[in-house]
C-alpha cells in the first residue's frame, strides 16, 4: 500500500493535470482523506498524501465549500493524532493552511478559520509540549510559522492578538523566540500600515496599538482583515526607492513606546538566524519609514556589523535599507564604502557565481543617496563607480560565460560613460573590450563548439549595442567576422540573427549593411570546387538575406548562383531538393528587390537553367513559375503576388493559392499539414424514409401477369444471375454539425468520408464526397451503399478528412455507424411489372420449400400478446414487406428480403384475445434469432399502444 | 520575502535531466496571484518548468547547433535570475527563477514579486532574492558538501531527508535557516535555565572543558606568464576557521589576528554573523583601493558568540610583495617531437618544507603521449594513466638552490586523440602548481594562542595553526 500512495503522490505532483485526467479531483481528495483517517496507515504515508494538499490545494478543492469541509477533515484528525506523532501534526497544520488560505476560507472568515487561528494560538503557547521543547522543528514553531502565513496573505487577521504577541515574543527563551519575533514584527507592520490609511490616527493609536494604557478602544472588526477591502497595496513591499511613495502616520516626535519595542527587536535580532534577521530588519526598515517620528539612526547600531558581513541576505538588507533612508541614515563615506565593497565582493574567490552575479546587479542599481536619474528599471552606474575602480571586473577569457556576459555589459557601461562624457580617457577600456571580443573570435575560430560560439555572439551583440557608432573598431570587427564566417559556415544562423537585431536597433546604422557587403563579397568570391554541400546550403541561406537588402547591388549574387547550377560541382547535386530550394529562395528574394530591371536577363537564364536542368521535379515547376511569373508580370505585380503571400496569418488572404509560391515558409508546411480535431465536429444522423416503393406502383401491374404462375420461381431466381441484381442496401444518412461546436468549423468543404468496417460481413463501402457542408444551410443527406456477404448487423467507424475556410485540412473521427437488424432486409426484388397475385404465387412457393427445412432452411413459430390491434402493427412497421393484401386480415403474409439472397417469410395471424402468432419459414436459420427480437420490438413498442 | 516554487535537478552534463525534488508553495502561490493581478503567471507543471530551464541554461537539444529560443545573442540569460517564457494557455514570463548549477546538479527556486511586475523592478529590489539564494546555497552545500566531488550515494541519501529538512528550514516558503548537517541531528542536551534567550542558530549546548580550535589558512592564486607585455598576477586570501566547545547559553570568545611589524593591511574582510560587534577601522582595508601606507593593520579583534558547529569566523585578502615560487615554461616544436622544459624557484622567504608539492603539465588538443624523455633535476615524474598529463611530484623540499628544472622531449604518437580545450590551442600551454605549506603564512597574520580570551567558568584549551596552499 505504501509503495502505490508514494508512487501515487509522486504521479499527482509531477503532472497534476494528467494524474486527474485519469481520476477526478473529488475522487482522490476523497480518497486521501479517508486513507489519513485509517489508523492502519504509517504516519510517513499520511505525510506524504498530504503533500497533494500542501501544494495544489486549490486543484483538489475546487470550491470554497469543499475546501471548509477538507479543512474540517484534516482538523478532526490533528485533534485526534497522537502527539507523538510530531511530523504528521506538523503537516497537518501545513496542509490546513494550505486549504484554509487558497480556497479564501481566511478572507471571508468561515468559523473553520477562525476556529484553526484559535487552535493555532493556543498551540504556540502550550509549554506542555515539553517532549520536543528545544527541537526548532516542534510543533509550536510550526504554528507560529502558519499563523504568520495566515497574516501575510491576510494582512490584520491577528491585529487583535498583538499585545498577546508582543509579550510571548518577550518572555520565550527558547529557539521559538525566533518564530514569536518574526510573526509579531509581521503583525506589527500591517498594523501599523493600517493605522497610516486612517485619516485621524496619530500617537494615541500608535500607542494603544502597542498596548501601553490604551485609552481608545478598538471595534472588534476594524481590522478585521485589509484585504477584504480590495486594498492589495499592503500585500506590497513598500520599500520602492527614494522616489517611491510610502504611506505615512503623523505622530510627532513623541513616539516612545514604539521606539522601545524596535530597540529590543534589534537588540536581540543578532541571535536570529541570518535569514530571519534580514526578514525582520527589512519589515522594521518598512515600519520606520511608515512612521516619520522614529529617526532611522535607530538602526545604526547594527550597521556596522551588517555591512562587514560574509552573508548576502543581511548585506542586502542593508541596501535596501539604504535604499529607503539613503543620507538618513548612511553618510557620504558609507556609501562609497558600499560601493566598494560590492566590487569586492562582484569578484570575491570565496563566493560562488551566483552570489557575485548579484552584487554585479546589485551595483548597476546601487541605491545613491543623490540620484541623478530616478529611472527605477533602467540599469545605470553610480557616479562613484570610476573606471578604475570597476577595473577589478573586466571580463577574461577564462570567465565562464554567465560572469564573461555580465562583466562585459557592465565594462561596456563604464566606458561608454568616458567614450560619451567626452572625456576621451585613454581610450584603454573600448581598446581592452575590443581586444577581448577578438580573443573571443579566435577561440571560435579554433573551436566552434556551441557554447563558445553563442557567448561570442552574444558579447559581439553587446559590443555593437553599446559601441556600434565608433568607427575604427566596428569595421575592424566585420572584416574578422566575415573571415570567422567563411572558416565556419554553420555560423550563418548565428550571424543573420545579429545582424536582424542591429539593423532593428539601429536603422540608421549602416553596420549591418557593411557586414552584409562584406559577407556577399566574400561568398560571391569562394572558389567553387572547394565548397562542401553545406557550405554551399550557409551560402545561399545568407545569400538569400543579403538579398532582402534593397541597397546592395545583387549582380555578384546572380553570377554565382549562375556558375554553382552550371558548374561541374553541380552535377553532383542536381536532383538534391534542398538545395534546389535553397537556390530558389535567393531567386525568391530577388524577385522582389528593387534593382530587378537591371538584372531581368541573368535572373531569367538562371530560371530557365533550373526549370529545363534541374534533376527535382518540384524545382523545375517551381523555377517554371518563377520564370512565367518574371516574364510575364510587371514589377508592382510581381511584388503584390509576392508579399501578399507573406502576410501574416490571420488575415485571410487566399493563402492555398499562393502556398507554392512561399517556399520553405512556415505557412507552407501548416498548409500541408493535416491537421487532428481532438471532437467530433459532425456526426452522420439515420434519416427515417419509408421504403421507395410504394403500393400504388406494385397494384398498377395487377393484371398484366397472370397465366405465369408456374414459372414464377424460376423467373424470379433468374434476376439472381447478375451478381450485381439486389445486392445492396442502401441507406440515407443527414450529415449534421455537432451542437455547441467551434465556430471555427461552421463552413466545411470537400468533405471525404471513409467507413471501415469492423468485421467482414460486408464488401469494402467506397469512400463519399460531399462538397460542403454549412451551419446554417439544409444538412446534405449522404447515401451510404452497403453490399453485405451474410445478413448481420453491423458497426461502422467513420473518419473525415475535410478543409477549413482557412484552407487547412482536417482530420476527424466521427461518431460510429450503428446498423441495426432492421436496415439489412429490404422488400421482395420482384421482377418489373409482377403483380400482387406473382408475388404471392411466389411467397407460397418459398414457403413450401423453406418448410422443407433442407439445408440452412428452417421454420418456427413466434407468438405474443398485443395491446393493439394487429392491422396497427402491420400497418406501421411491416407494410413495405407485405405480399398479401391489407385488406386481407385474416392472414397477413410478410417477406423480407436479405441481401445477397436470403428470405425470411411470415404468416401472421391474430385470435380473438389478441394473441398474434407468427409463422416464421427462412432459407437461412440463423436469422431466426434476430427475427425473434425484431418482432418483439415491433409488438412491445410504446408506440403503438398510444395510438 | 517568500519563495512560490523550488526544485533540484540532476543532470549528467546536460543530458538525462530529472527533477530530483520540487516543492510548491500554495499560500505564497497564492498571494503572487493576489499581487500580480492580470500579469499573473502559473508556475507550469515540472517537465515544463524542466525544458525551459535546460532551454535558458543552454543545455536543452545538445545535438542541434543553433535552436534561435536557446541561441538568439539578443537574449542574454542573466544568473542568478532567469526568466522562462511558459508557452501554452498560461503564456507569460516567470521571472525571477534563481538558478544555481554546481556539478551534477540545479537547484531553481521562483521568488514572490511583492511589487508591481509592469514595469519590470530591479532584481537589486526584490528582498526575496537574497533569501533564496542563501537557502539554494545552503541547499548546495548540504547536498554536495563544500567539496566538488559527485557522491551518487551520499547525494540520493541527502535528497531524500529534503522533505524532512524543508519542513524545518522553509514550511511555508518562507525560508527561516540553511539545511545543516547539524539540523538533521539534534542534540538534545537541556536547556540552562536563566533569561538568556537562546541563539537561533544554535541547536544545542556544550557541556564539559572548554576547547576552541583556530586554524588560519591562506590560499595563494597566481597567473605568470613570463612576458613584459602581460604582468604576472597573484593573490592571496585567508580564511580563519573555528571550532569551539564552549559552556553557556551565550558565550563570549575574542579572537585577535596579528600581522608582524611591516605587514600589509588586511582587506576585505568579511565576518561570520555571530559576530557581535566590529571596530569600523577593521573594515576599511579594500583590494580595490589604492594602498594607503597609514592604513590600519591590526590588531584585528573579533568578538563573537560561537555556534556548536565549526565555522568560518572571517575571511581576508591580503597583498604580497612577490609570489612564493616563480616559475618559467617553454615548448618548441621539433619535427616530430615537442621540446619541453620548466623551471620553478621557489622564494627564499617561504619556509622549504612541503606538505606535498605537484606540477601538473597537461596537453590538449593533441594525440596520446608516446614516447616521454624526460628528465627532471628533483622529485619524481609520471604519465597519467589517460596520457595526457604529465605530474611532477616534488616531495617536501626543494633542493639547496631552491631551484628545480624539467627538460626533455614528447612525441605525441599515442593511438587515440587527447582531450580538447579552446584556449591552449598549438603552443598555448600551462603548468599547474599544488602545493601545501603547513604552519606559515604569506602575510604574516597570525592567531596568538594567547590572544584568545574566552568568558567562560572552565578554563579552555586553545589551539592555532597557519597553512598555505595553492
Amino acid at each position: 500500500m505504501a509503495v502505490n500512495w508514494a508512487e501515487r503522490v509522486s504521479a499527482f505532483s509531477c503532472r497534476p493535470s494528467h494524474f486527474l485526467s485519469g481520476t477526478n479531483a473529488e475522487a482522490f481528495l476523497a480518497e486521501l482523506l479517508r486513507e489519513l483517517r485509517d489508523d492502519r496507515a504509517s504516519d510517513s504515508v499520511k505525510v506524504l498524501m498530504l503533500f497533494p494538499l500542501c501544494e495544489h490545494p486549490s486543484l483538489l478543492c475546487p470550491s470554497d465549500s469543499i475546501g471548509e469541509e477538507t479543512a474540517l477533515e484534516l482538523m478532526s484528525v490533528f485533534l485526534q493524532c497522537p502527539s507523538k506523532s510530531l511530523q504528521l501534526r506538523c503537516h497537518l497544520l501545513l496542509a490546513i493552511t494550505s486549504v484554509i488560505v487558497c480556497t479564501s476560507c481566511v478572507s471571508s472568515h468561515t468559523p473553520v478559520s477562525v476556529d484553526f487561528i484559535d487552535l493555532l494560538l493556543q498551540l504556540s503557547q502550550n509549554n506542555s509540549d515539553v517532549f520536543c521543547e528545544s527541537s526548532p522543528q516542534s510543533i509550536r514553531s510550526i504554528a507560529c510559522d502558519s499563523l504568520r502565513e495566515l497574516e501575510a496573505c491576510c494582512p490584520g487577521l491577528l491585529f487583535q492578538h498583538i499585545e498577546l504577541l508582543g509579550g510571548l515574543r518577550q518572555q520565550e527563551t527558547t529557539l521559538l523566540h525566533q518564530a514569536y519575533a518574526g510573526l509579531y514584527v509581521l503583525v506589527l507592520r500591517n498594523a501599523v500600515y493600517q493605522l497610516t490609511q486612517e485619516t485621524e490616527a496619530g500617537a494615541e493609536h500608535l500607542k494603544a496599538l502597542l498596548g501601553a494604557n490604551a485609552s481608545i478602544t478598538w471595534e472588534a472588526d476594524r481590522f478585521s482583515c485589509l484585504a477584504n477591502k480590495r486594498d492589495l497595496s499592503v500585500l506590497s513591499c513598500l520599500i520602492r526607492g527614494p522616489m517611491g511613495f510610502v504611506p505615512t502616520l503623523k505622530t510627532g516626535p513623541d513616539c516612545k513606546e514604539l521606539r522601545s519595542v524596535l530597540s529590543s527587536l534589534l537588540e536581540e535580532s543578532y541571535l536570529l538566524t541570518p535569514l530571519c534577521q534580514a526578514a525582520m530588519l527589512h519589515r522594521l526598515t518598512e515600519v520606520v519609514a511608515m512612521v516619520p517620528g522614529v529617526h532611522p539612526a535607530i538602526f545604526r547600531a547594527q550597521i556596522l556589523r551588517l555591512l562587514g558581513t560574509s552573508q548576502v541576505c543581511l548585506l542586502h538588507t542593508t541596501l535596501l535599507m539604504k535604499y529607503v533612508f539613503t543620507d538618513s541614515l548612511f553618510s557620504a563615506e558609507d556609501e562609497a564604502f558600499m560601493l566598494k565593497r560590492l566590487v569586492v565582493l562582484a569578484q570575491h574567490p570565496l563566493l560562488s557565481t551566483s552570489e557575485k552575479l548579484f552584487y554585479m546587479d546589485c551595483m548597476l542599481h546601487f541605491p545613491e543617496n543623490r540620484p541623478i536619474s530616478c529611472n527605477d528599471g533602467d540599469e545605470a552606474l553610480p557616479v562613484l563607480l570610476t573606471p578604475q575602480l570597476a577595473s577589478v571586473l573586466l571580463p577574461t577569457v577564462l570567465n565562464e560565460s554567465f560572469t564573461m556576459l555580465a562583466r562585459f555589459n557592465m565594462m561596456s557601461l563604464v566606458y561608454l560613460d568616458e567614450v560619451e562624457g567626452g572625456e576621451e580617457g585613454d581610450g584603454k577600456g573600448l581598446a581592452y573590450l575590443n581586444e577581448h571580443l577578438n580573443s573571443l573570435l579566435s577561440i571560435v575560430r579554433s573551436c566552434a563548439s556551441r557554447d563558445v560560439v553563442v557567448a561570442f555572439f552574444r558579447a559581439a551583440f553587446l559590443y555593437l549595442m553599446y559601441f556600434c557608432h565608433i568607427r575604427g573598431y566596428s569595421c575592424s570587427l566585420i572584416e574578422k567576422l566575415c573571415e570567422l564566417y567563411l572558416h565556419h559556415t554553420k555560423l550563418a544562423p548565428h550571424l543573420i540573427t545579429l545582424i536582424n537585431h542591429i539593423q532593428n536597433m539601429f536603422p540608421e546604422s549602416d553596420w549591418a549593411e557593411d557586414l552584409l557587403k562584406a559577407l556577399q563579397r566574400a561568398i560571391t568570391q569562394s572558389l567553387l570546387d572547394k565548397l562542401t554541400l553545406q557550405d554551399l546550403h550557409f551560402h545561399l541561406k545568407m545569400l538569400a538575406r543579403i538579398a532582402q537588402e534593397a541597397k546592395i547591388p545583387q549582380g555578384s549574387t546572380l553570377k554565382f548562383l549562375a556558375d554553382i547550377i552550371t558548374s561541374t560541382f553541380s552535377t553532383l547535386c542536381t536532383s538534391d531538393w534542398c538545395l534546389g530550394n535553397s537556390i530558389l529562395e535567393v531567386c525568391h528574394r530577388l524577385l522582389l528587390h528593387p534593382s530587378l530591371e537591371t538584372m531581368l536577363v541573368p535572373l531569367a537564364d538562371v530560371l530557365q537553367h533550373l526549370a529545363c536542368c534541374y534533376g527535382d521535379t518540384d524545382i523545375q515547376d517551381h523555377a517554371c513559375l518563377y520564370y512565367a511569373l518574371l516574364t510575364t508580370l510587371s514589377r508592382e505585380k510581381l511584388g503584390g503576388v509576392f508579399t501578399r503571400g507573406k502576410t501574416e496569418e490571420g488575415q485571410q488572404v487566399k493563402t492555398r493559392t499562393l502556398s507554392t509560391l512561399v517556399a520553405e515558409s512556415e505557412g507552407l508546411t501548416k498548409m500541408l499539414t493535416v491537421q487532428q480535431s481532438h471532437e467530433a465536429v459532425f456526426s452522420l444522423n439515420k434519416v427515417r424514409t419509408e421504403i421507395q416503393e410504394t403500393k400504388a406502383d406494385a397494384e398498377s401491374h395487377v393484371h398484366s401477369t397472370l397465366g405465369e404462375a408456374n414459372a414464377t420461381l424460376e423467373v424470379y431466381r433468374a434476376q439472381f444471375k447478375d451478381p450485381d441484381f439486389a445486392s445492396e442496401i442502401i441507406l440515407n444518412y443527414q450529415m449534421d454539425h455537432i451542437n455547441g461546436h467551434n465556430p471555427y468549423f461552421e463552413q466545411l468543404f470537400s468533405i471525404h468520408l471513409h467507413c471501415s468496417l469492423t468485421d467482414d460481413n460486408f464488401e469494402k463501402i467506397d469512400d463519399i464526397i460531399i462538397p460542403y457542408l454549412f451551419r446554417d444551410r439544409p444538412s446534405p443527406v449522404v447515401k451510404l451503399r452497403m453490399k453485405p456477404r451474410r445478413p448481420c448487423p453491423t458497426t461502422l467507424q467513420v473518419t473525415a478528412l475535410f478543409t477549413t475556410q482557412d484552407g487547412l485540412s482536417w482530420h476527424t473521427v466521427l461518431p460510429d455507424i450503428h446498423v441495426d437488424f432492421q436496415y439489412i432486409f429490404i422488400p421482395l426484388p420482384s421482377p418489373q411489372g409482377w403483380g400482387r397475385d406473382s408475388k404471392c404465387h411466389l411467397f407460397e412457393q418459398l414457403w413450401n420449400e423453406f418448410c422443407l427445412e433442407s439445408g440452412d432452411s428452417a421454420s418456427s413459430l413466434f407468438c405474443c400478446q398485443v395491446k393493439v390491434s394487429l392491422v396497427n402493427i402491420v400497418n406501421k412497421h411491416l407494410s413495405s414487406y407485405l405480399i398479401s393484401d391489407m385488406s386481407q386480415e385474416e392472414e397477413y403474409k410478410v417477406l423480407f428480403f436479405f441481401p445477397p439472397q436470403f428470405h425470411v417469410l411470415l404468416r401472421i395471424r391474430s385470435d380473438e384475445e389478441n394473441r398474434v402468432h407468427f409463422k416464421i419459414a427462412t432459407d437461412n436459420w440463423q436469422l431466426l434469432h434476430n427475427i425473434s427480437s425484431f418482432l418483439q420490438s415491433i409488438t412491445s413498442a410504446k408506440e403503438d399502444t398510444t395510438e | 520575502m517568500s519563495l512560490r516554487a523550488l526544485w533540484v535537478i540532476s543532470h549528467q552534463s546536460g543530458e538525462n535531466a530529472t527533477v530530483r525534488f520540487s516543492r510548491r508553495f500554495s499560500t505564497v502561490e497564492y498571494r503572487a496571484k493576489c499581487l500580480a493581478g492580470s500579469t499573473y503567471v502559473e508556475v507550469p507543471e515540472e517537465g515544463t518548468v524542466l525544458q525551459l530551464l535546460l532551454t535558458e541554461l543552454g543545455l536543452s537539444d545538445p545535438d542541434k547547433f543553433y535552436v534561435p529560443l536557446r541561441d538568439d545573442c539578443l537574449h542574454r540569460p542573466r544568473l542568478p535570475a532567469l526568466e522562462l517564457h511558459v508557452d501554452g494557455p498560461g503564456k507569460g514570463i516567470l521571472w525571477p527563477v534563481l538558478t544555481i548549477s554546481h556539478g551534477p546538479l540545479i537547484l531553481a527556486c521562483l521568488c514572490l514579486v511583492d511589487c508591481p511586475l509592469e514595469p519590470r523592478p530591479p532584481l537589486a529590489n526584490l528582498f526575496s532574492v537574497s533569501q533564496g539564494l542563501t537557502l539554494l546555497r545552503g541547499l548546495q552545500t548540504f547536498l554536495l558538501g563544500s567539496g566538488s566531488k559527485a557522491d551518487t550515494e551520499g547525494l540520493s541519501c541527502r535528497l531524500a531527508m529534503l522533505p524532512s529538512i524543508m519542513l524545518q528550514v522553509c514550511p511555508l516558503g518562507t525560508p527561516l535557516d540553511v539545511p545543516t548537517v547539524a539540523t538533521a541531528a539534534t542534540p538534545s542536551v537541556p536547556i540552562p535555565a536563566g533569561n538568556q534567550k537562546q541563539p537561533a542558530w544554535k541547536t544545542g549546548f556544550h557541556k564539559g572543558r572548554a576547547v576552541v580550535n583556530v586554524a588560519v589558512k591562506e590560499t595563494v592564486r597566481s597567473m605568470q606568464y613570463g612576458q613584459r607585455s602581460r604582468q604576472d598576477l597573484w593573490d592571496v586570501y585567508g580564511t580563519v576557521t573555528c571550532k569551539c566547545e564552549v559552556e553557556g547559553v551565550l558565550p563570549n570568545v575574542t579572537v585577535t589576528l596579528t600581522l608582524p611589524p611591516n605587514g600589509s593591511p588586511l582587506q576585505d574582510i568579511l565576518v561570520h554573523p555571530c559576530v557581535t560587534s566590529l571596530d569600523s577601522s577593521i573594515l576599511t582595508a579594500s583590494s580595490v583601493d589604492n594602498c594607503d601606507g597609514s592604513a590600519f593593520s591590526g590588531p584585528y579583534k573579533f568578538p563573537f558568540s560561537p555556534p556548536l558547529e565549526p565555522f568560518m569566523l572571517c575571511s581576508y585578502t591580503s597583498q604580497v610583495p612577490v609570489p612564493p615560487i616563480l616559475g618559467s615554461y617553454q615548448l618548441k616544436e621539433e619535427e616530430n617531437h615537442l621540446r619541453v622544459s620548466a623551471t620553478l624557484k621557489l622564494h627564499e622567504s617561504v619556509k622549504n618544507s612541503f606538505e606535498f608539492c605537484e606540477a601538473h603539465v597537461p596537453f590538449f588538443n593533441r594525440d596520446q603521449m608516446g614516447a616521454v624523455e624526460m628528465k627532471v633535476s628533483s622529485g619524481q615524474l609520471d604519465v597519467s594513466k589517460e596520457k595526457n598529463l604529465l605530474v611532477w611530484s616534488l616531495g617536501p623540499k626543494f633542493p639547496k638552490s631552491l631551484e628545480v628544472t624539467m627538460e626533455g622531449r614528447i612525441t605525441f604518437s599515442g593511438p587515440t586523440p587527447g582531450p580538447t580545450d579552446p584556449l591552449c590551442t598549438e603552443l598555448t600551454a600551462y603548468i599547474k602548481l599544488h602545493f601545501k605549506v603547513p604552519d606559515i603564512t604569506l602575510s604574516g597574520c597570525c592567531v596568538d594562542q594567547h590572544s584568545v580570551q574566552v568568558y567562560s567558568s572552565a578554563k579552555p584549551r586553545i589551539s592555532t595553526s597557519g597553512t598555505v596552499v595553492q
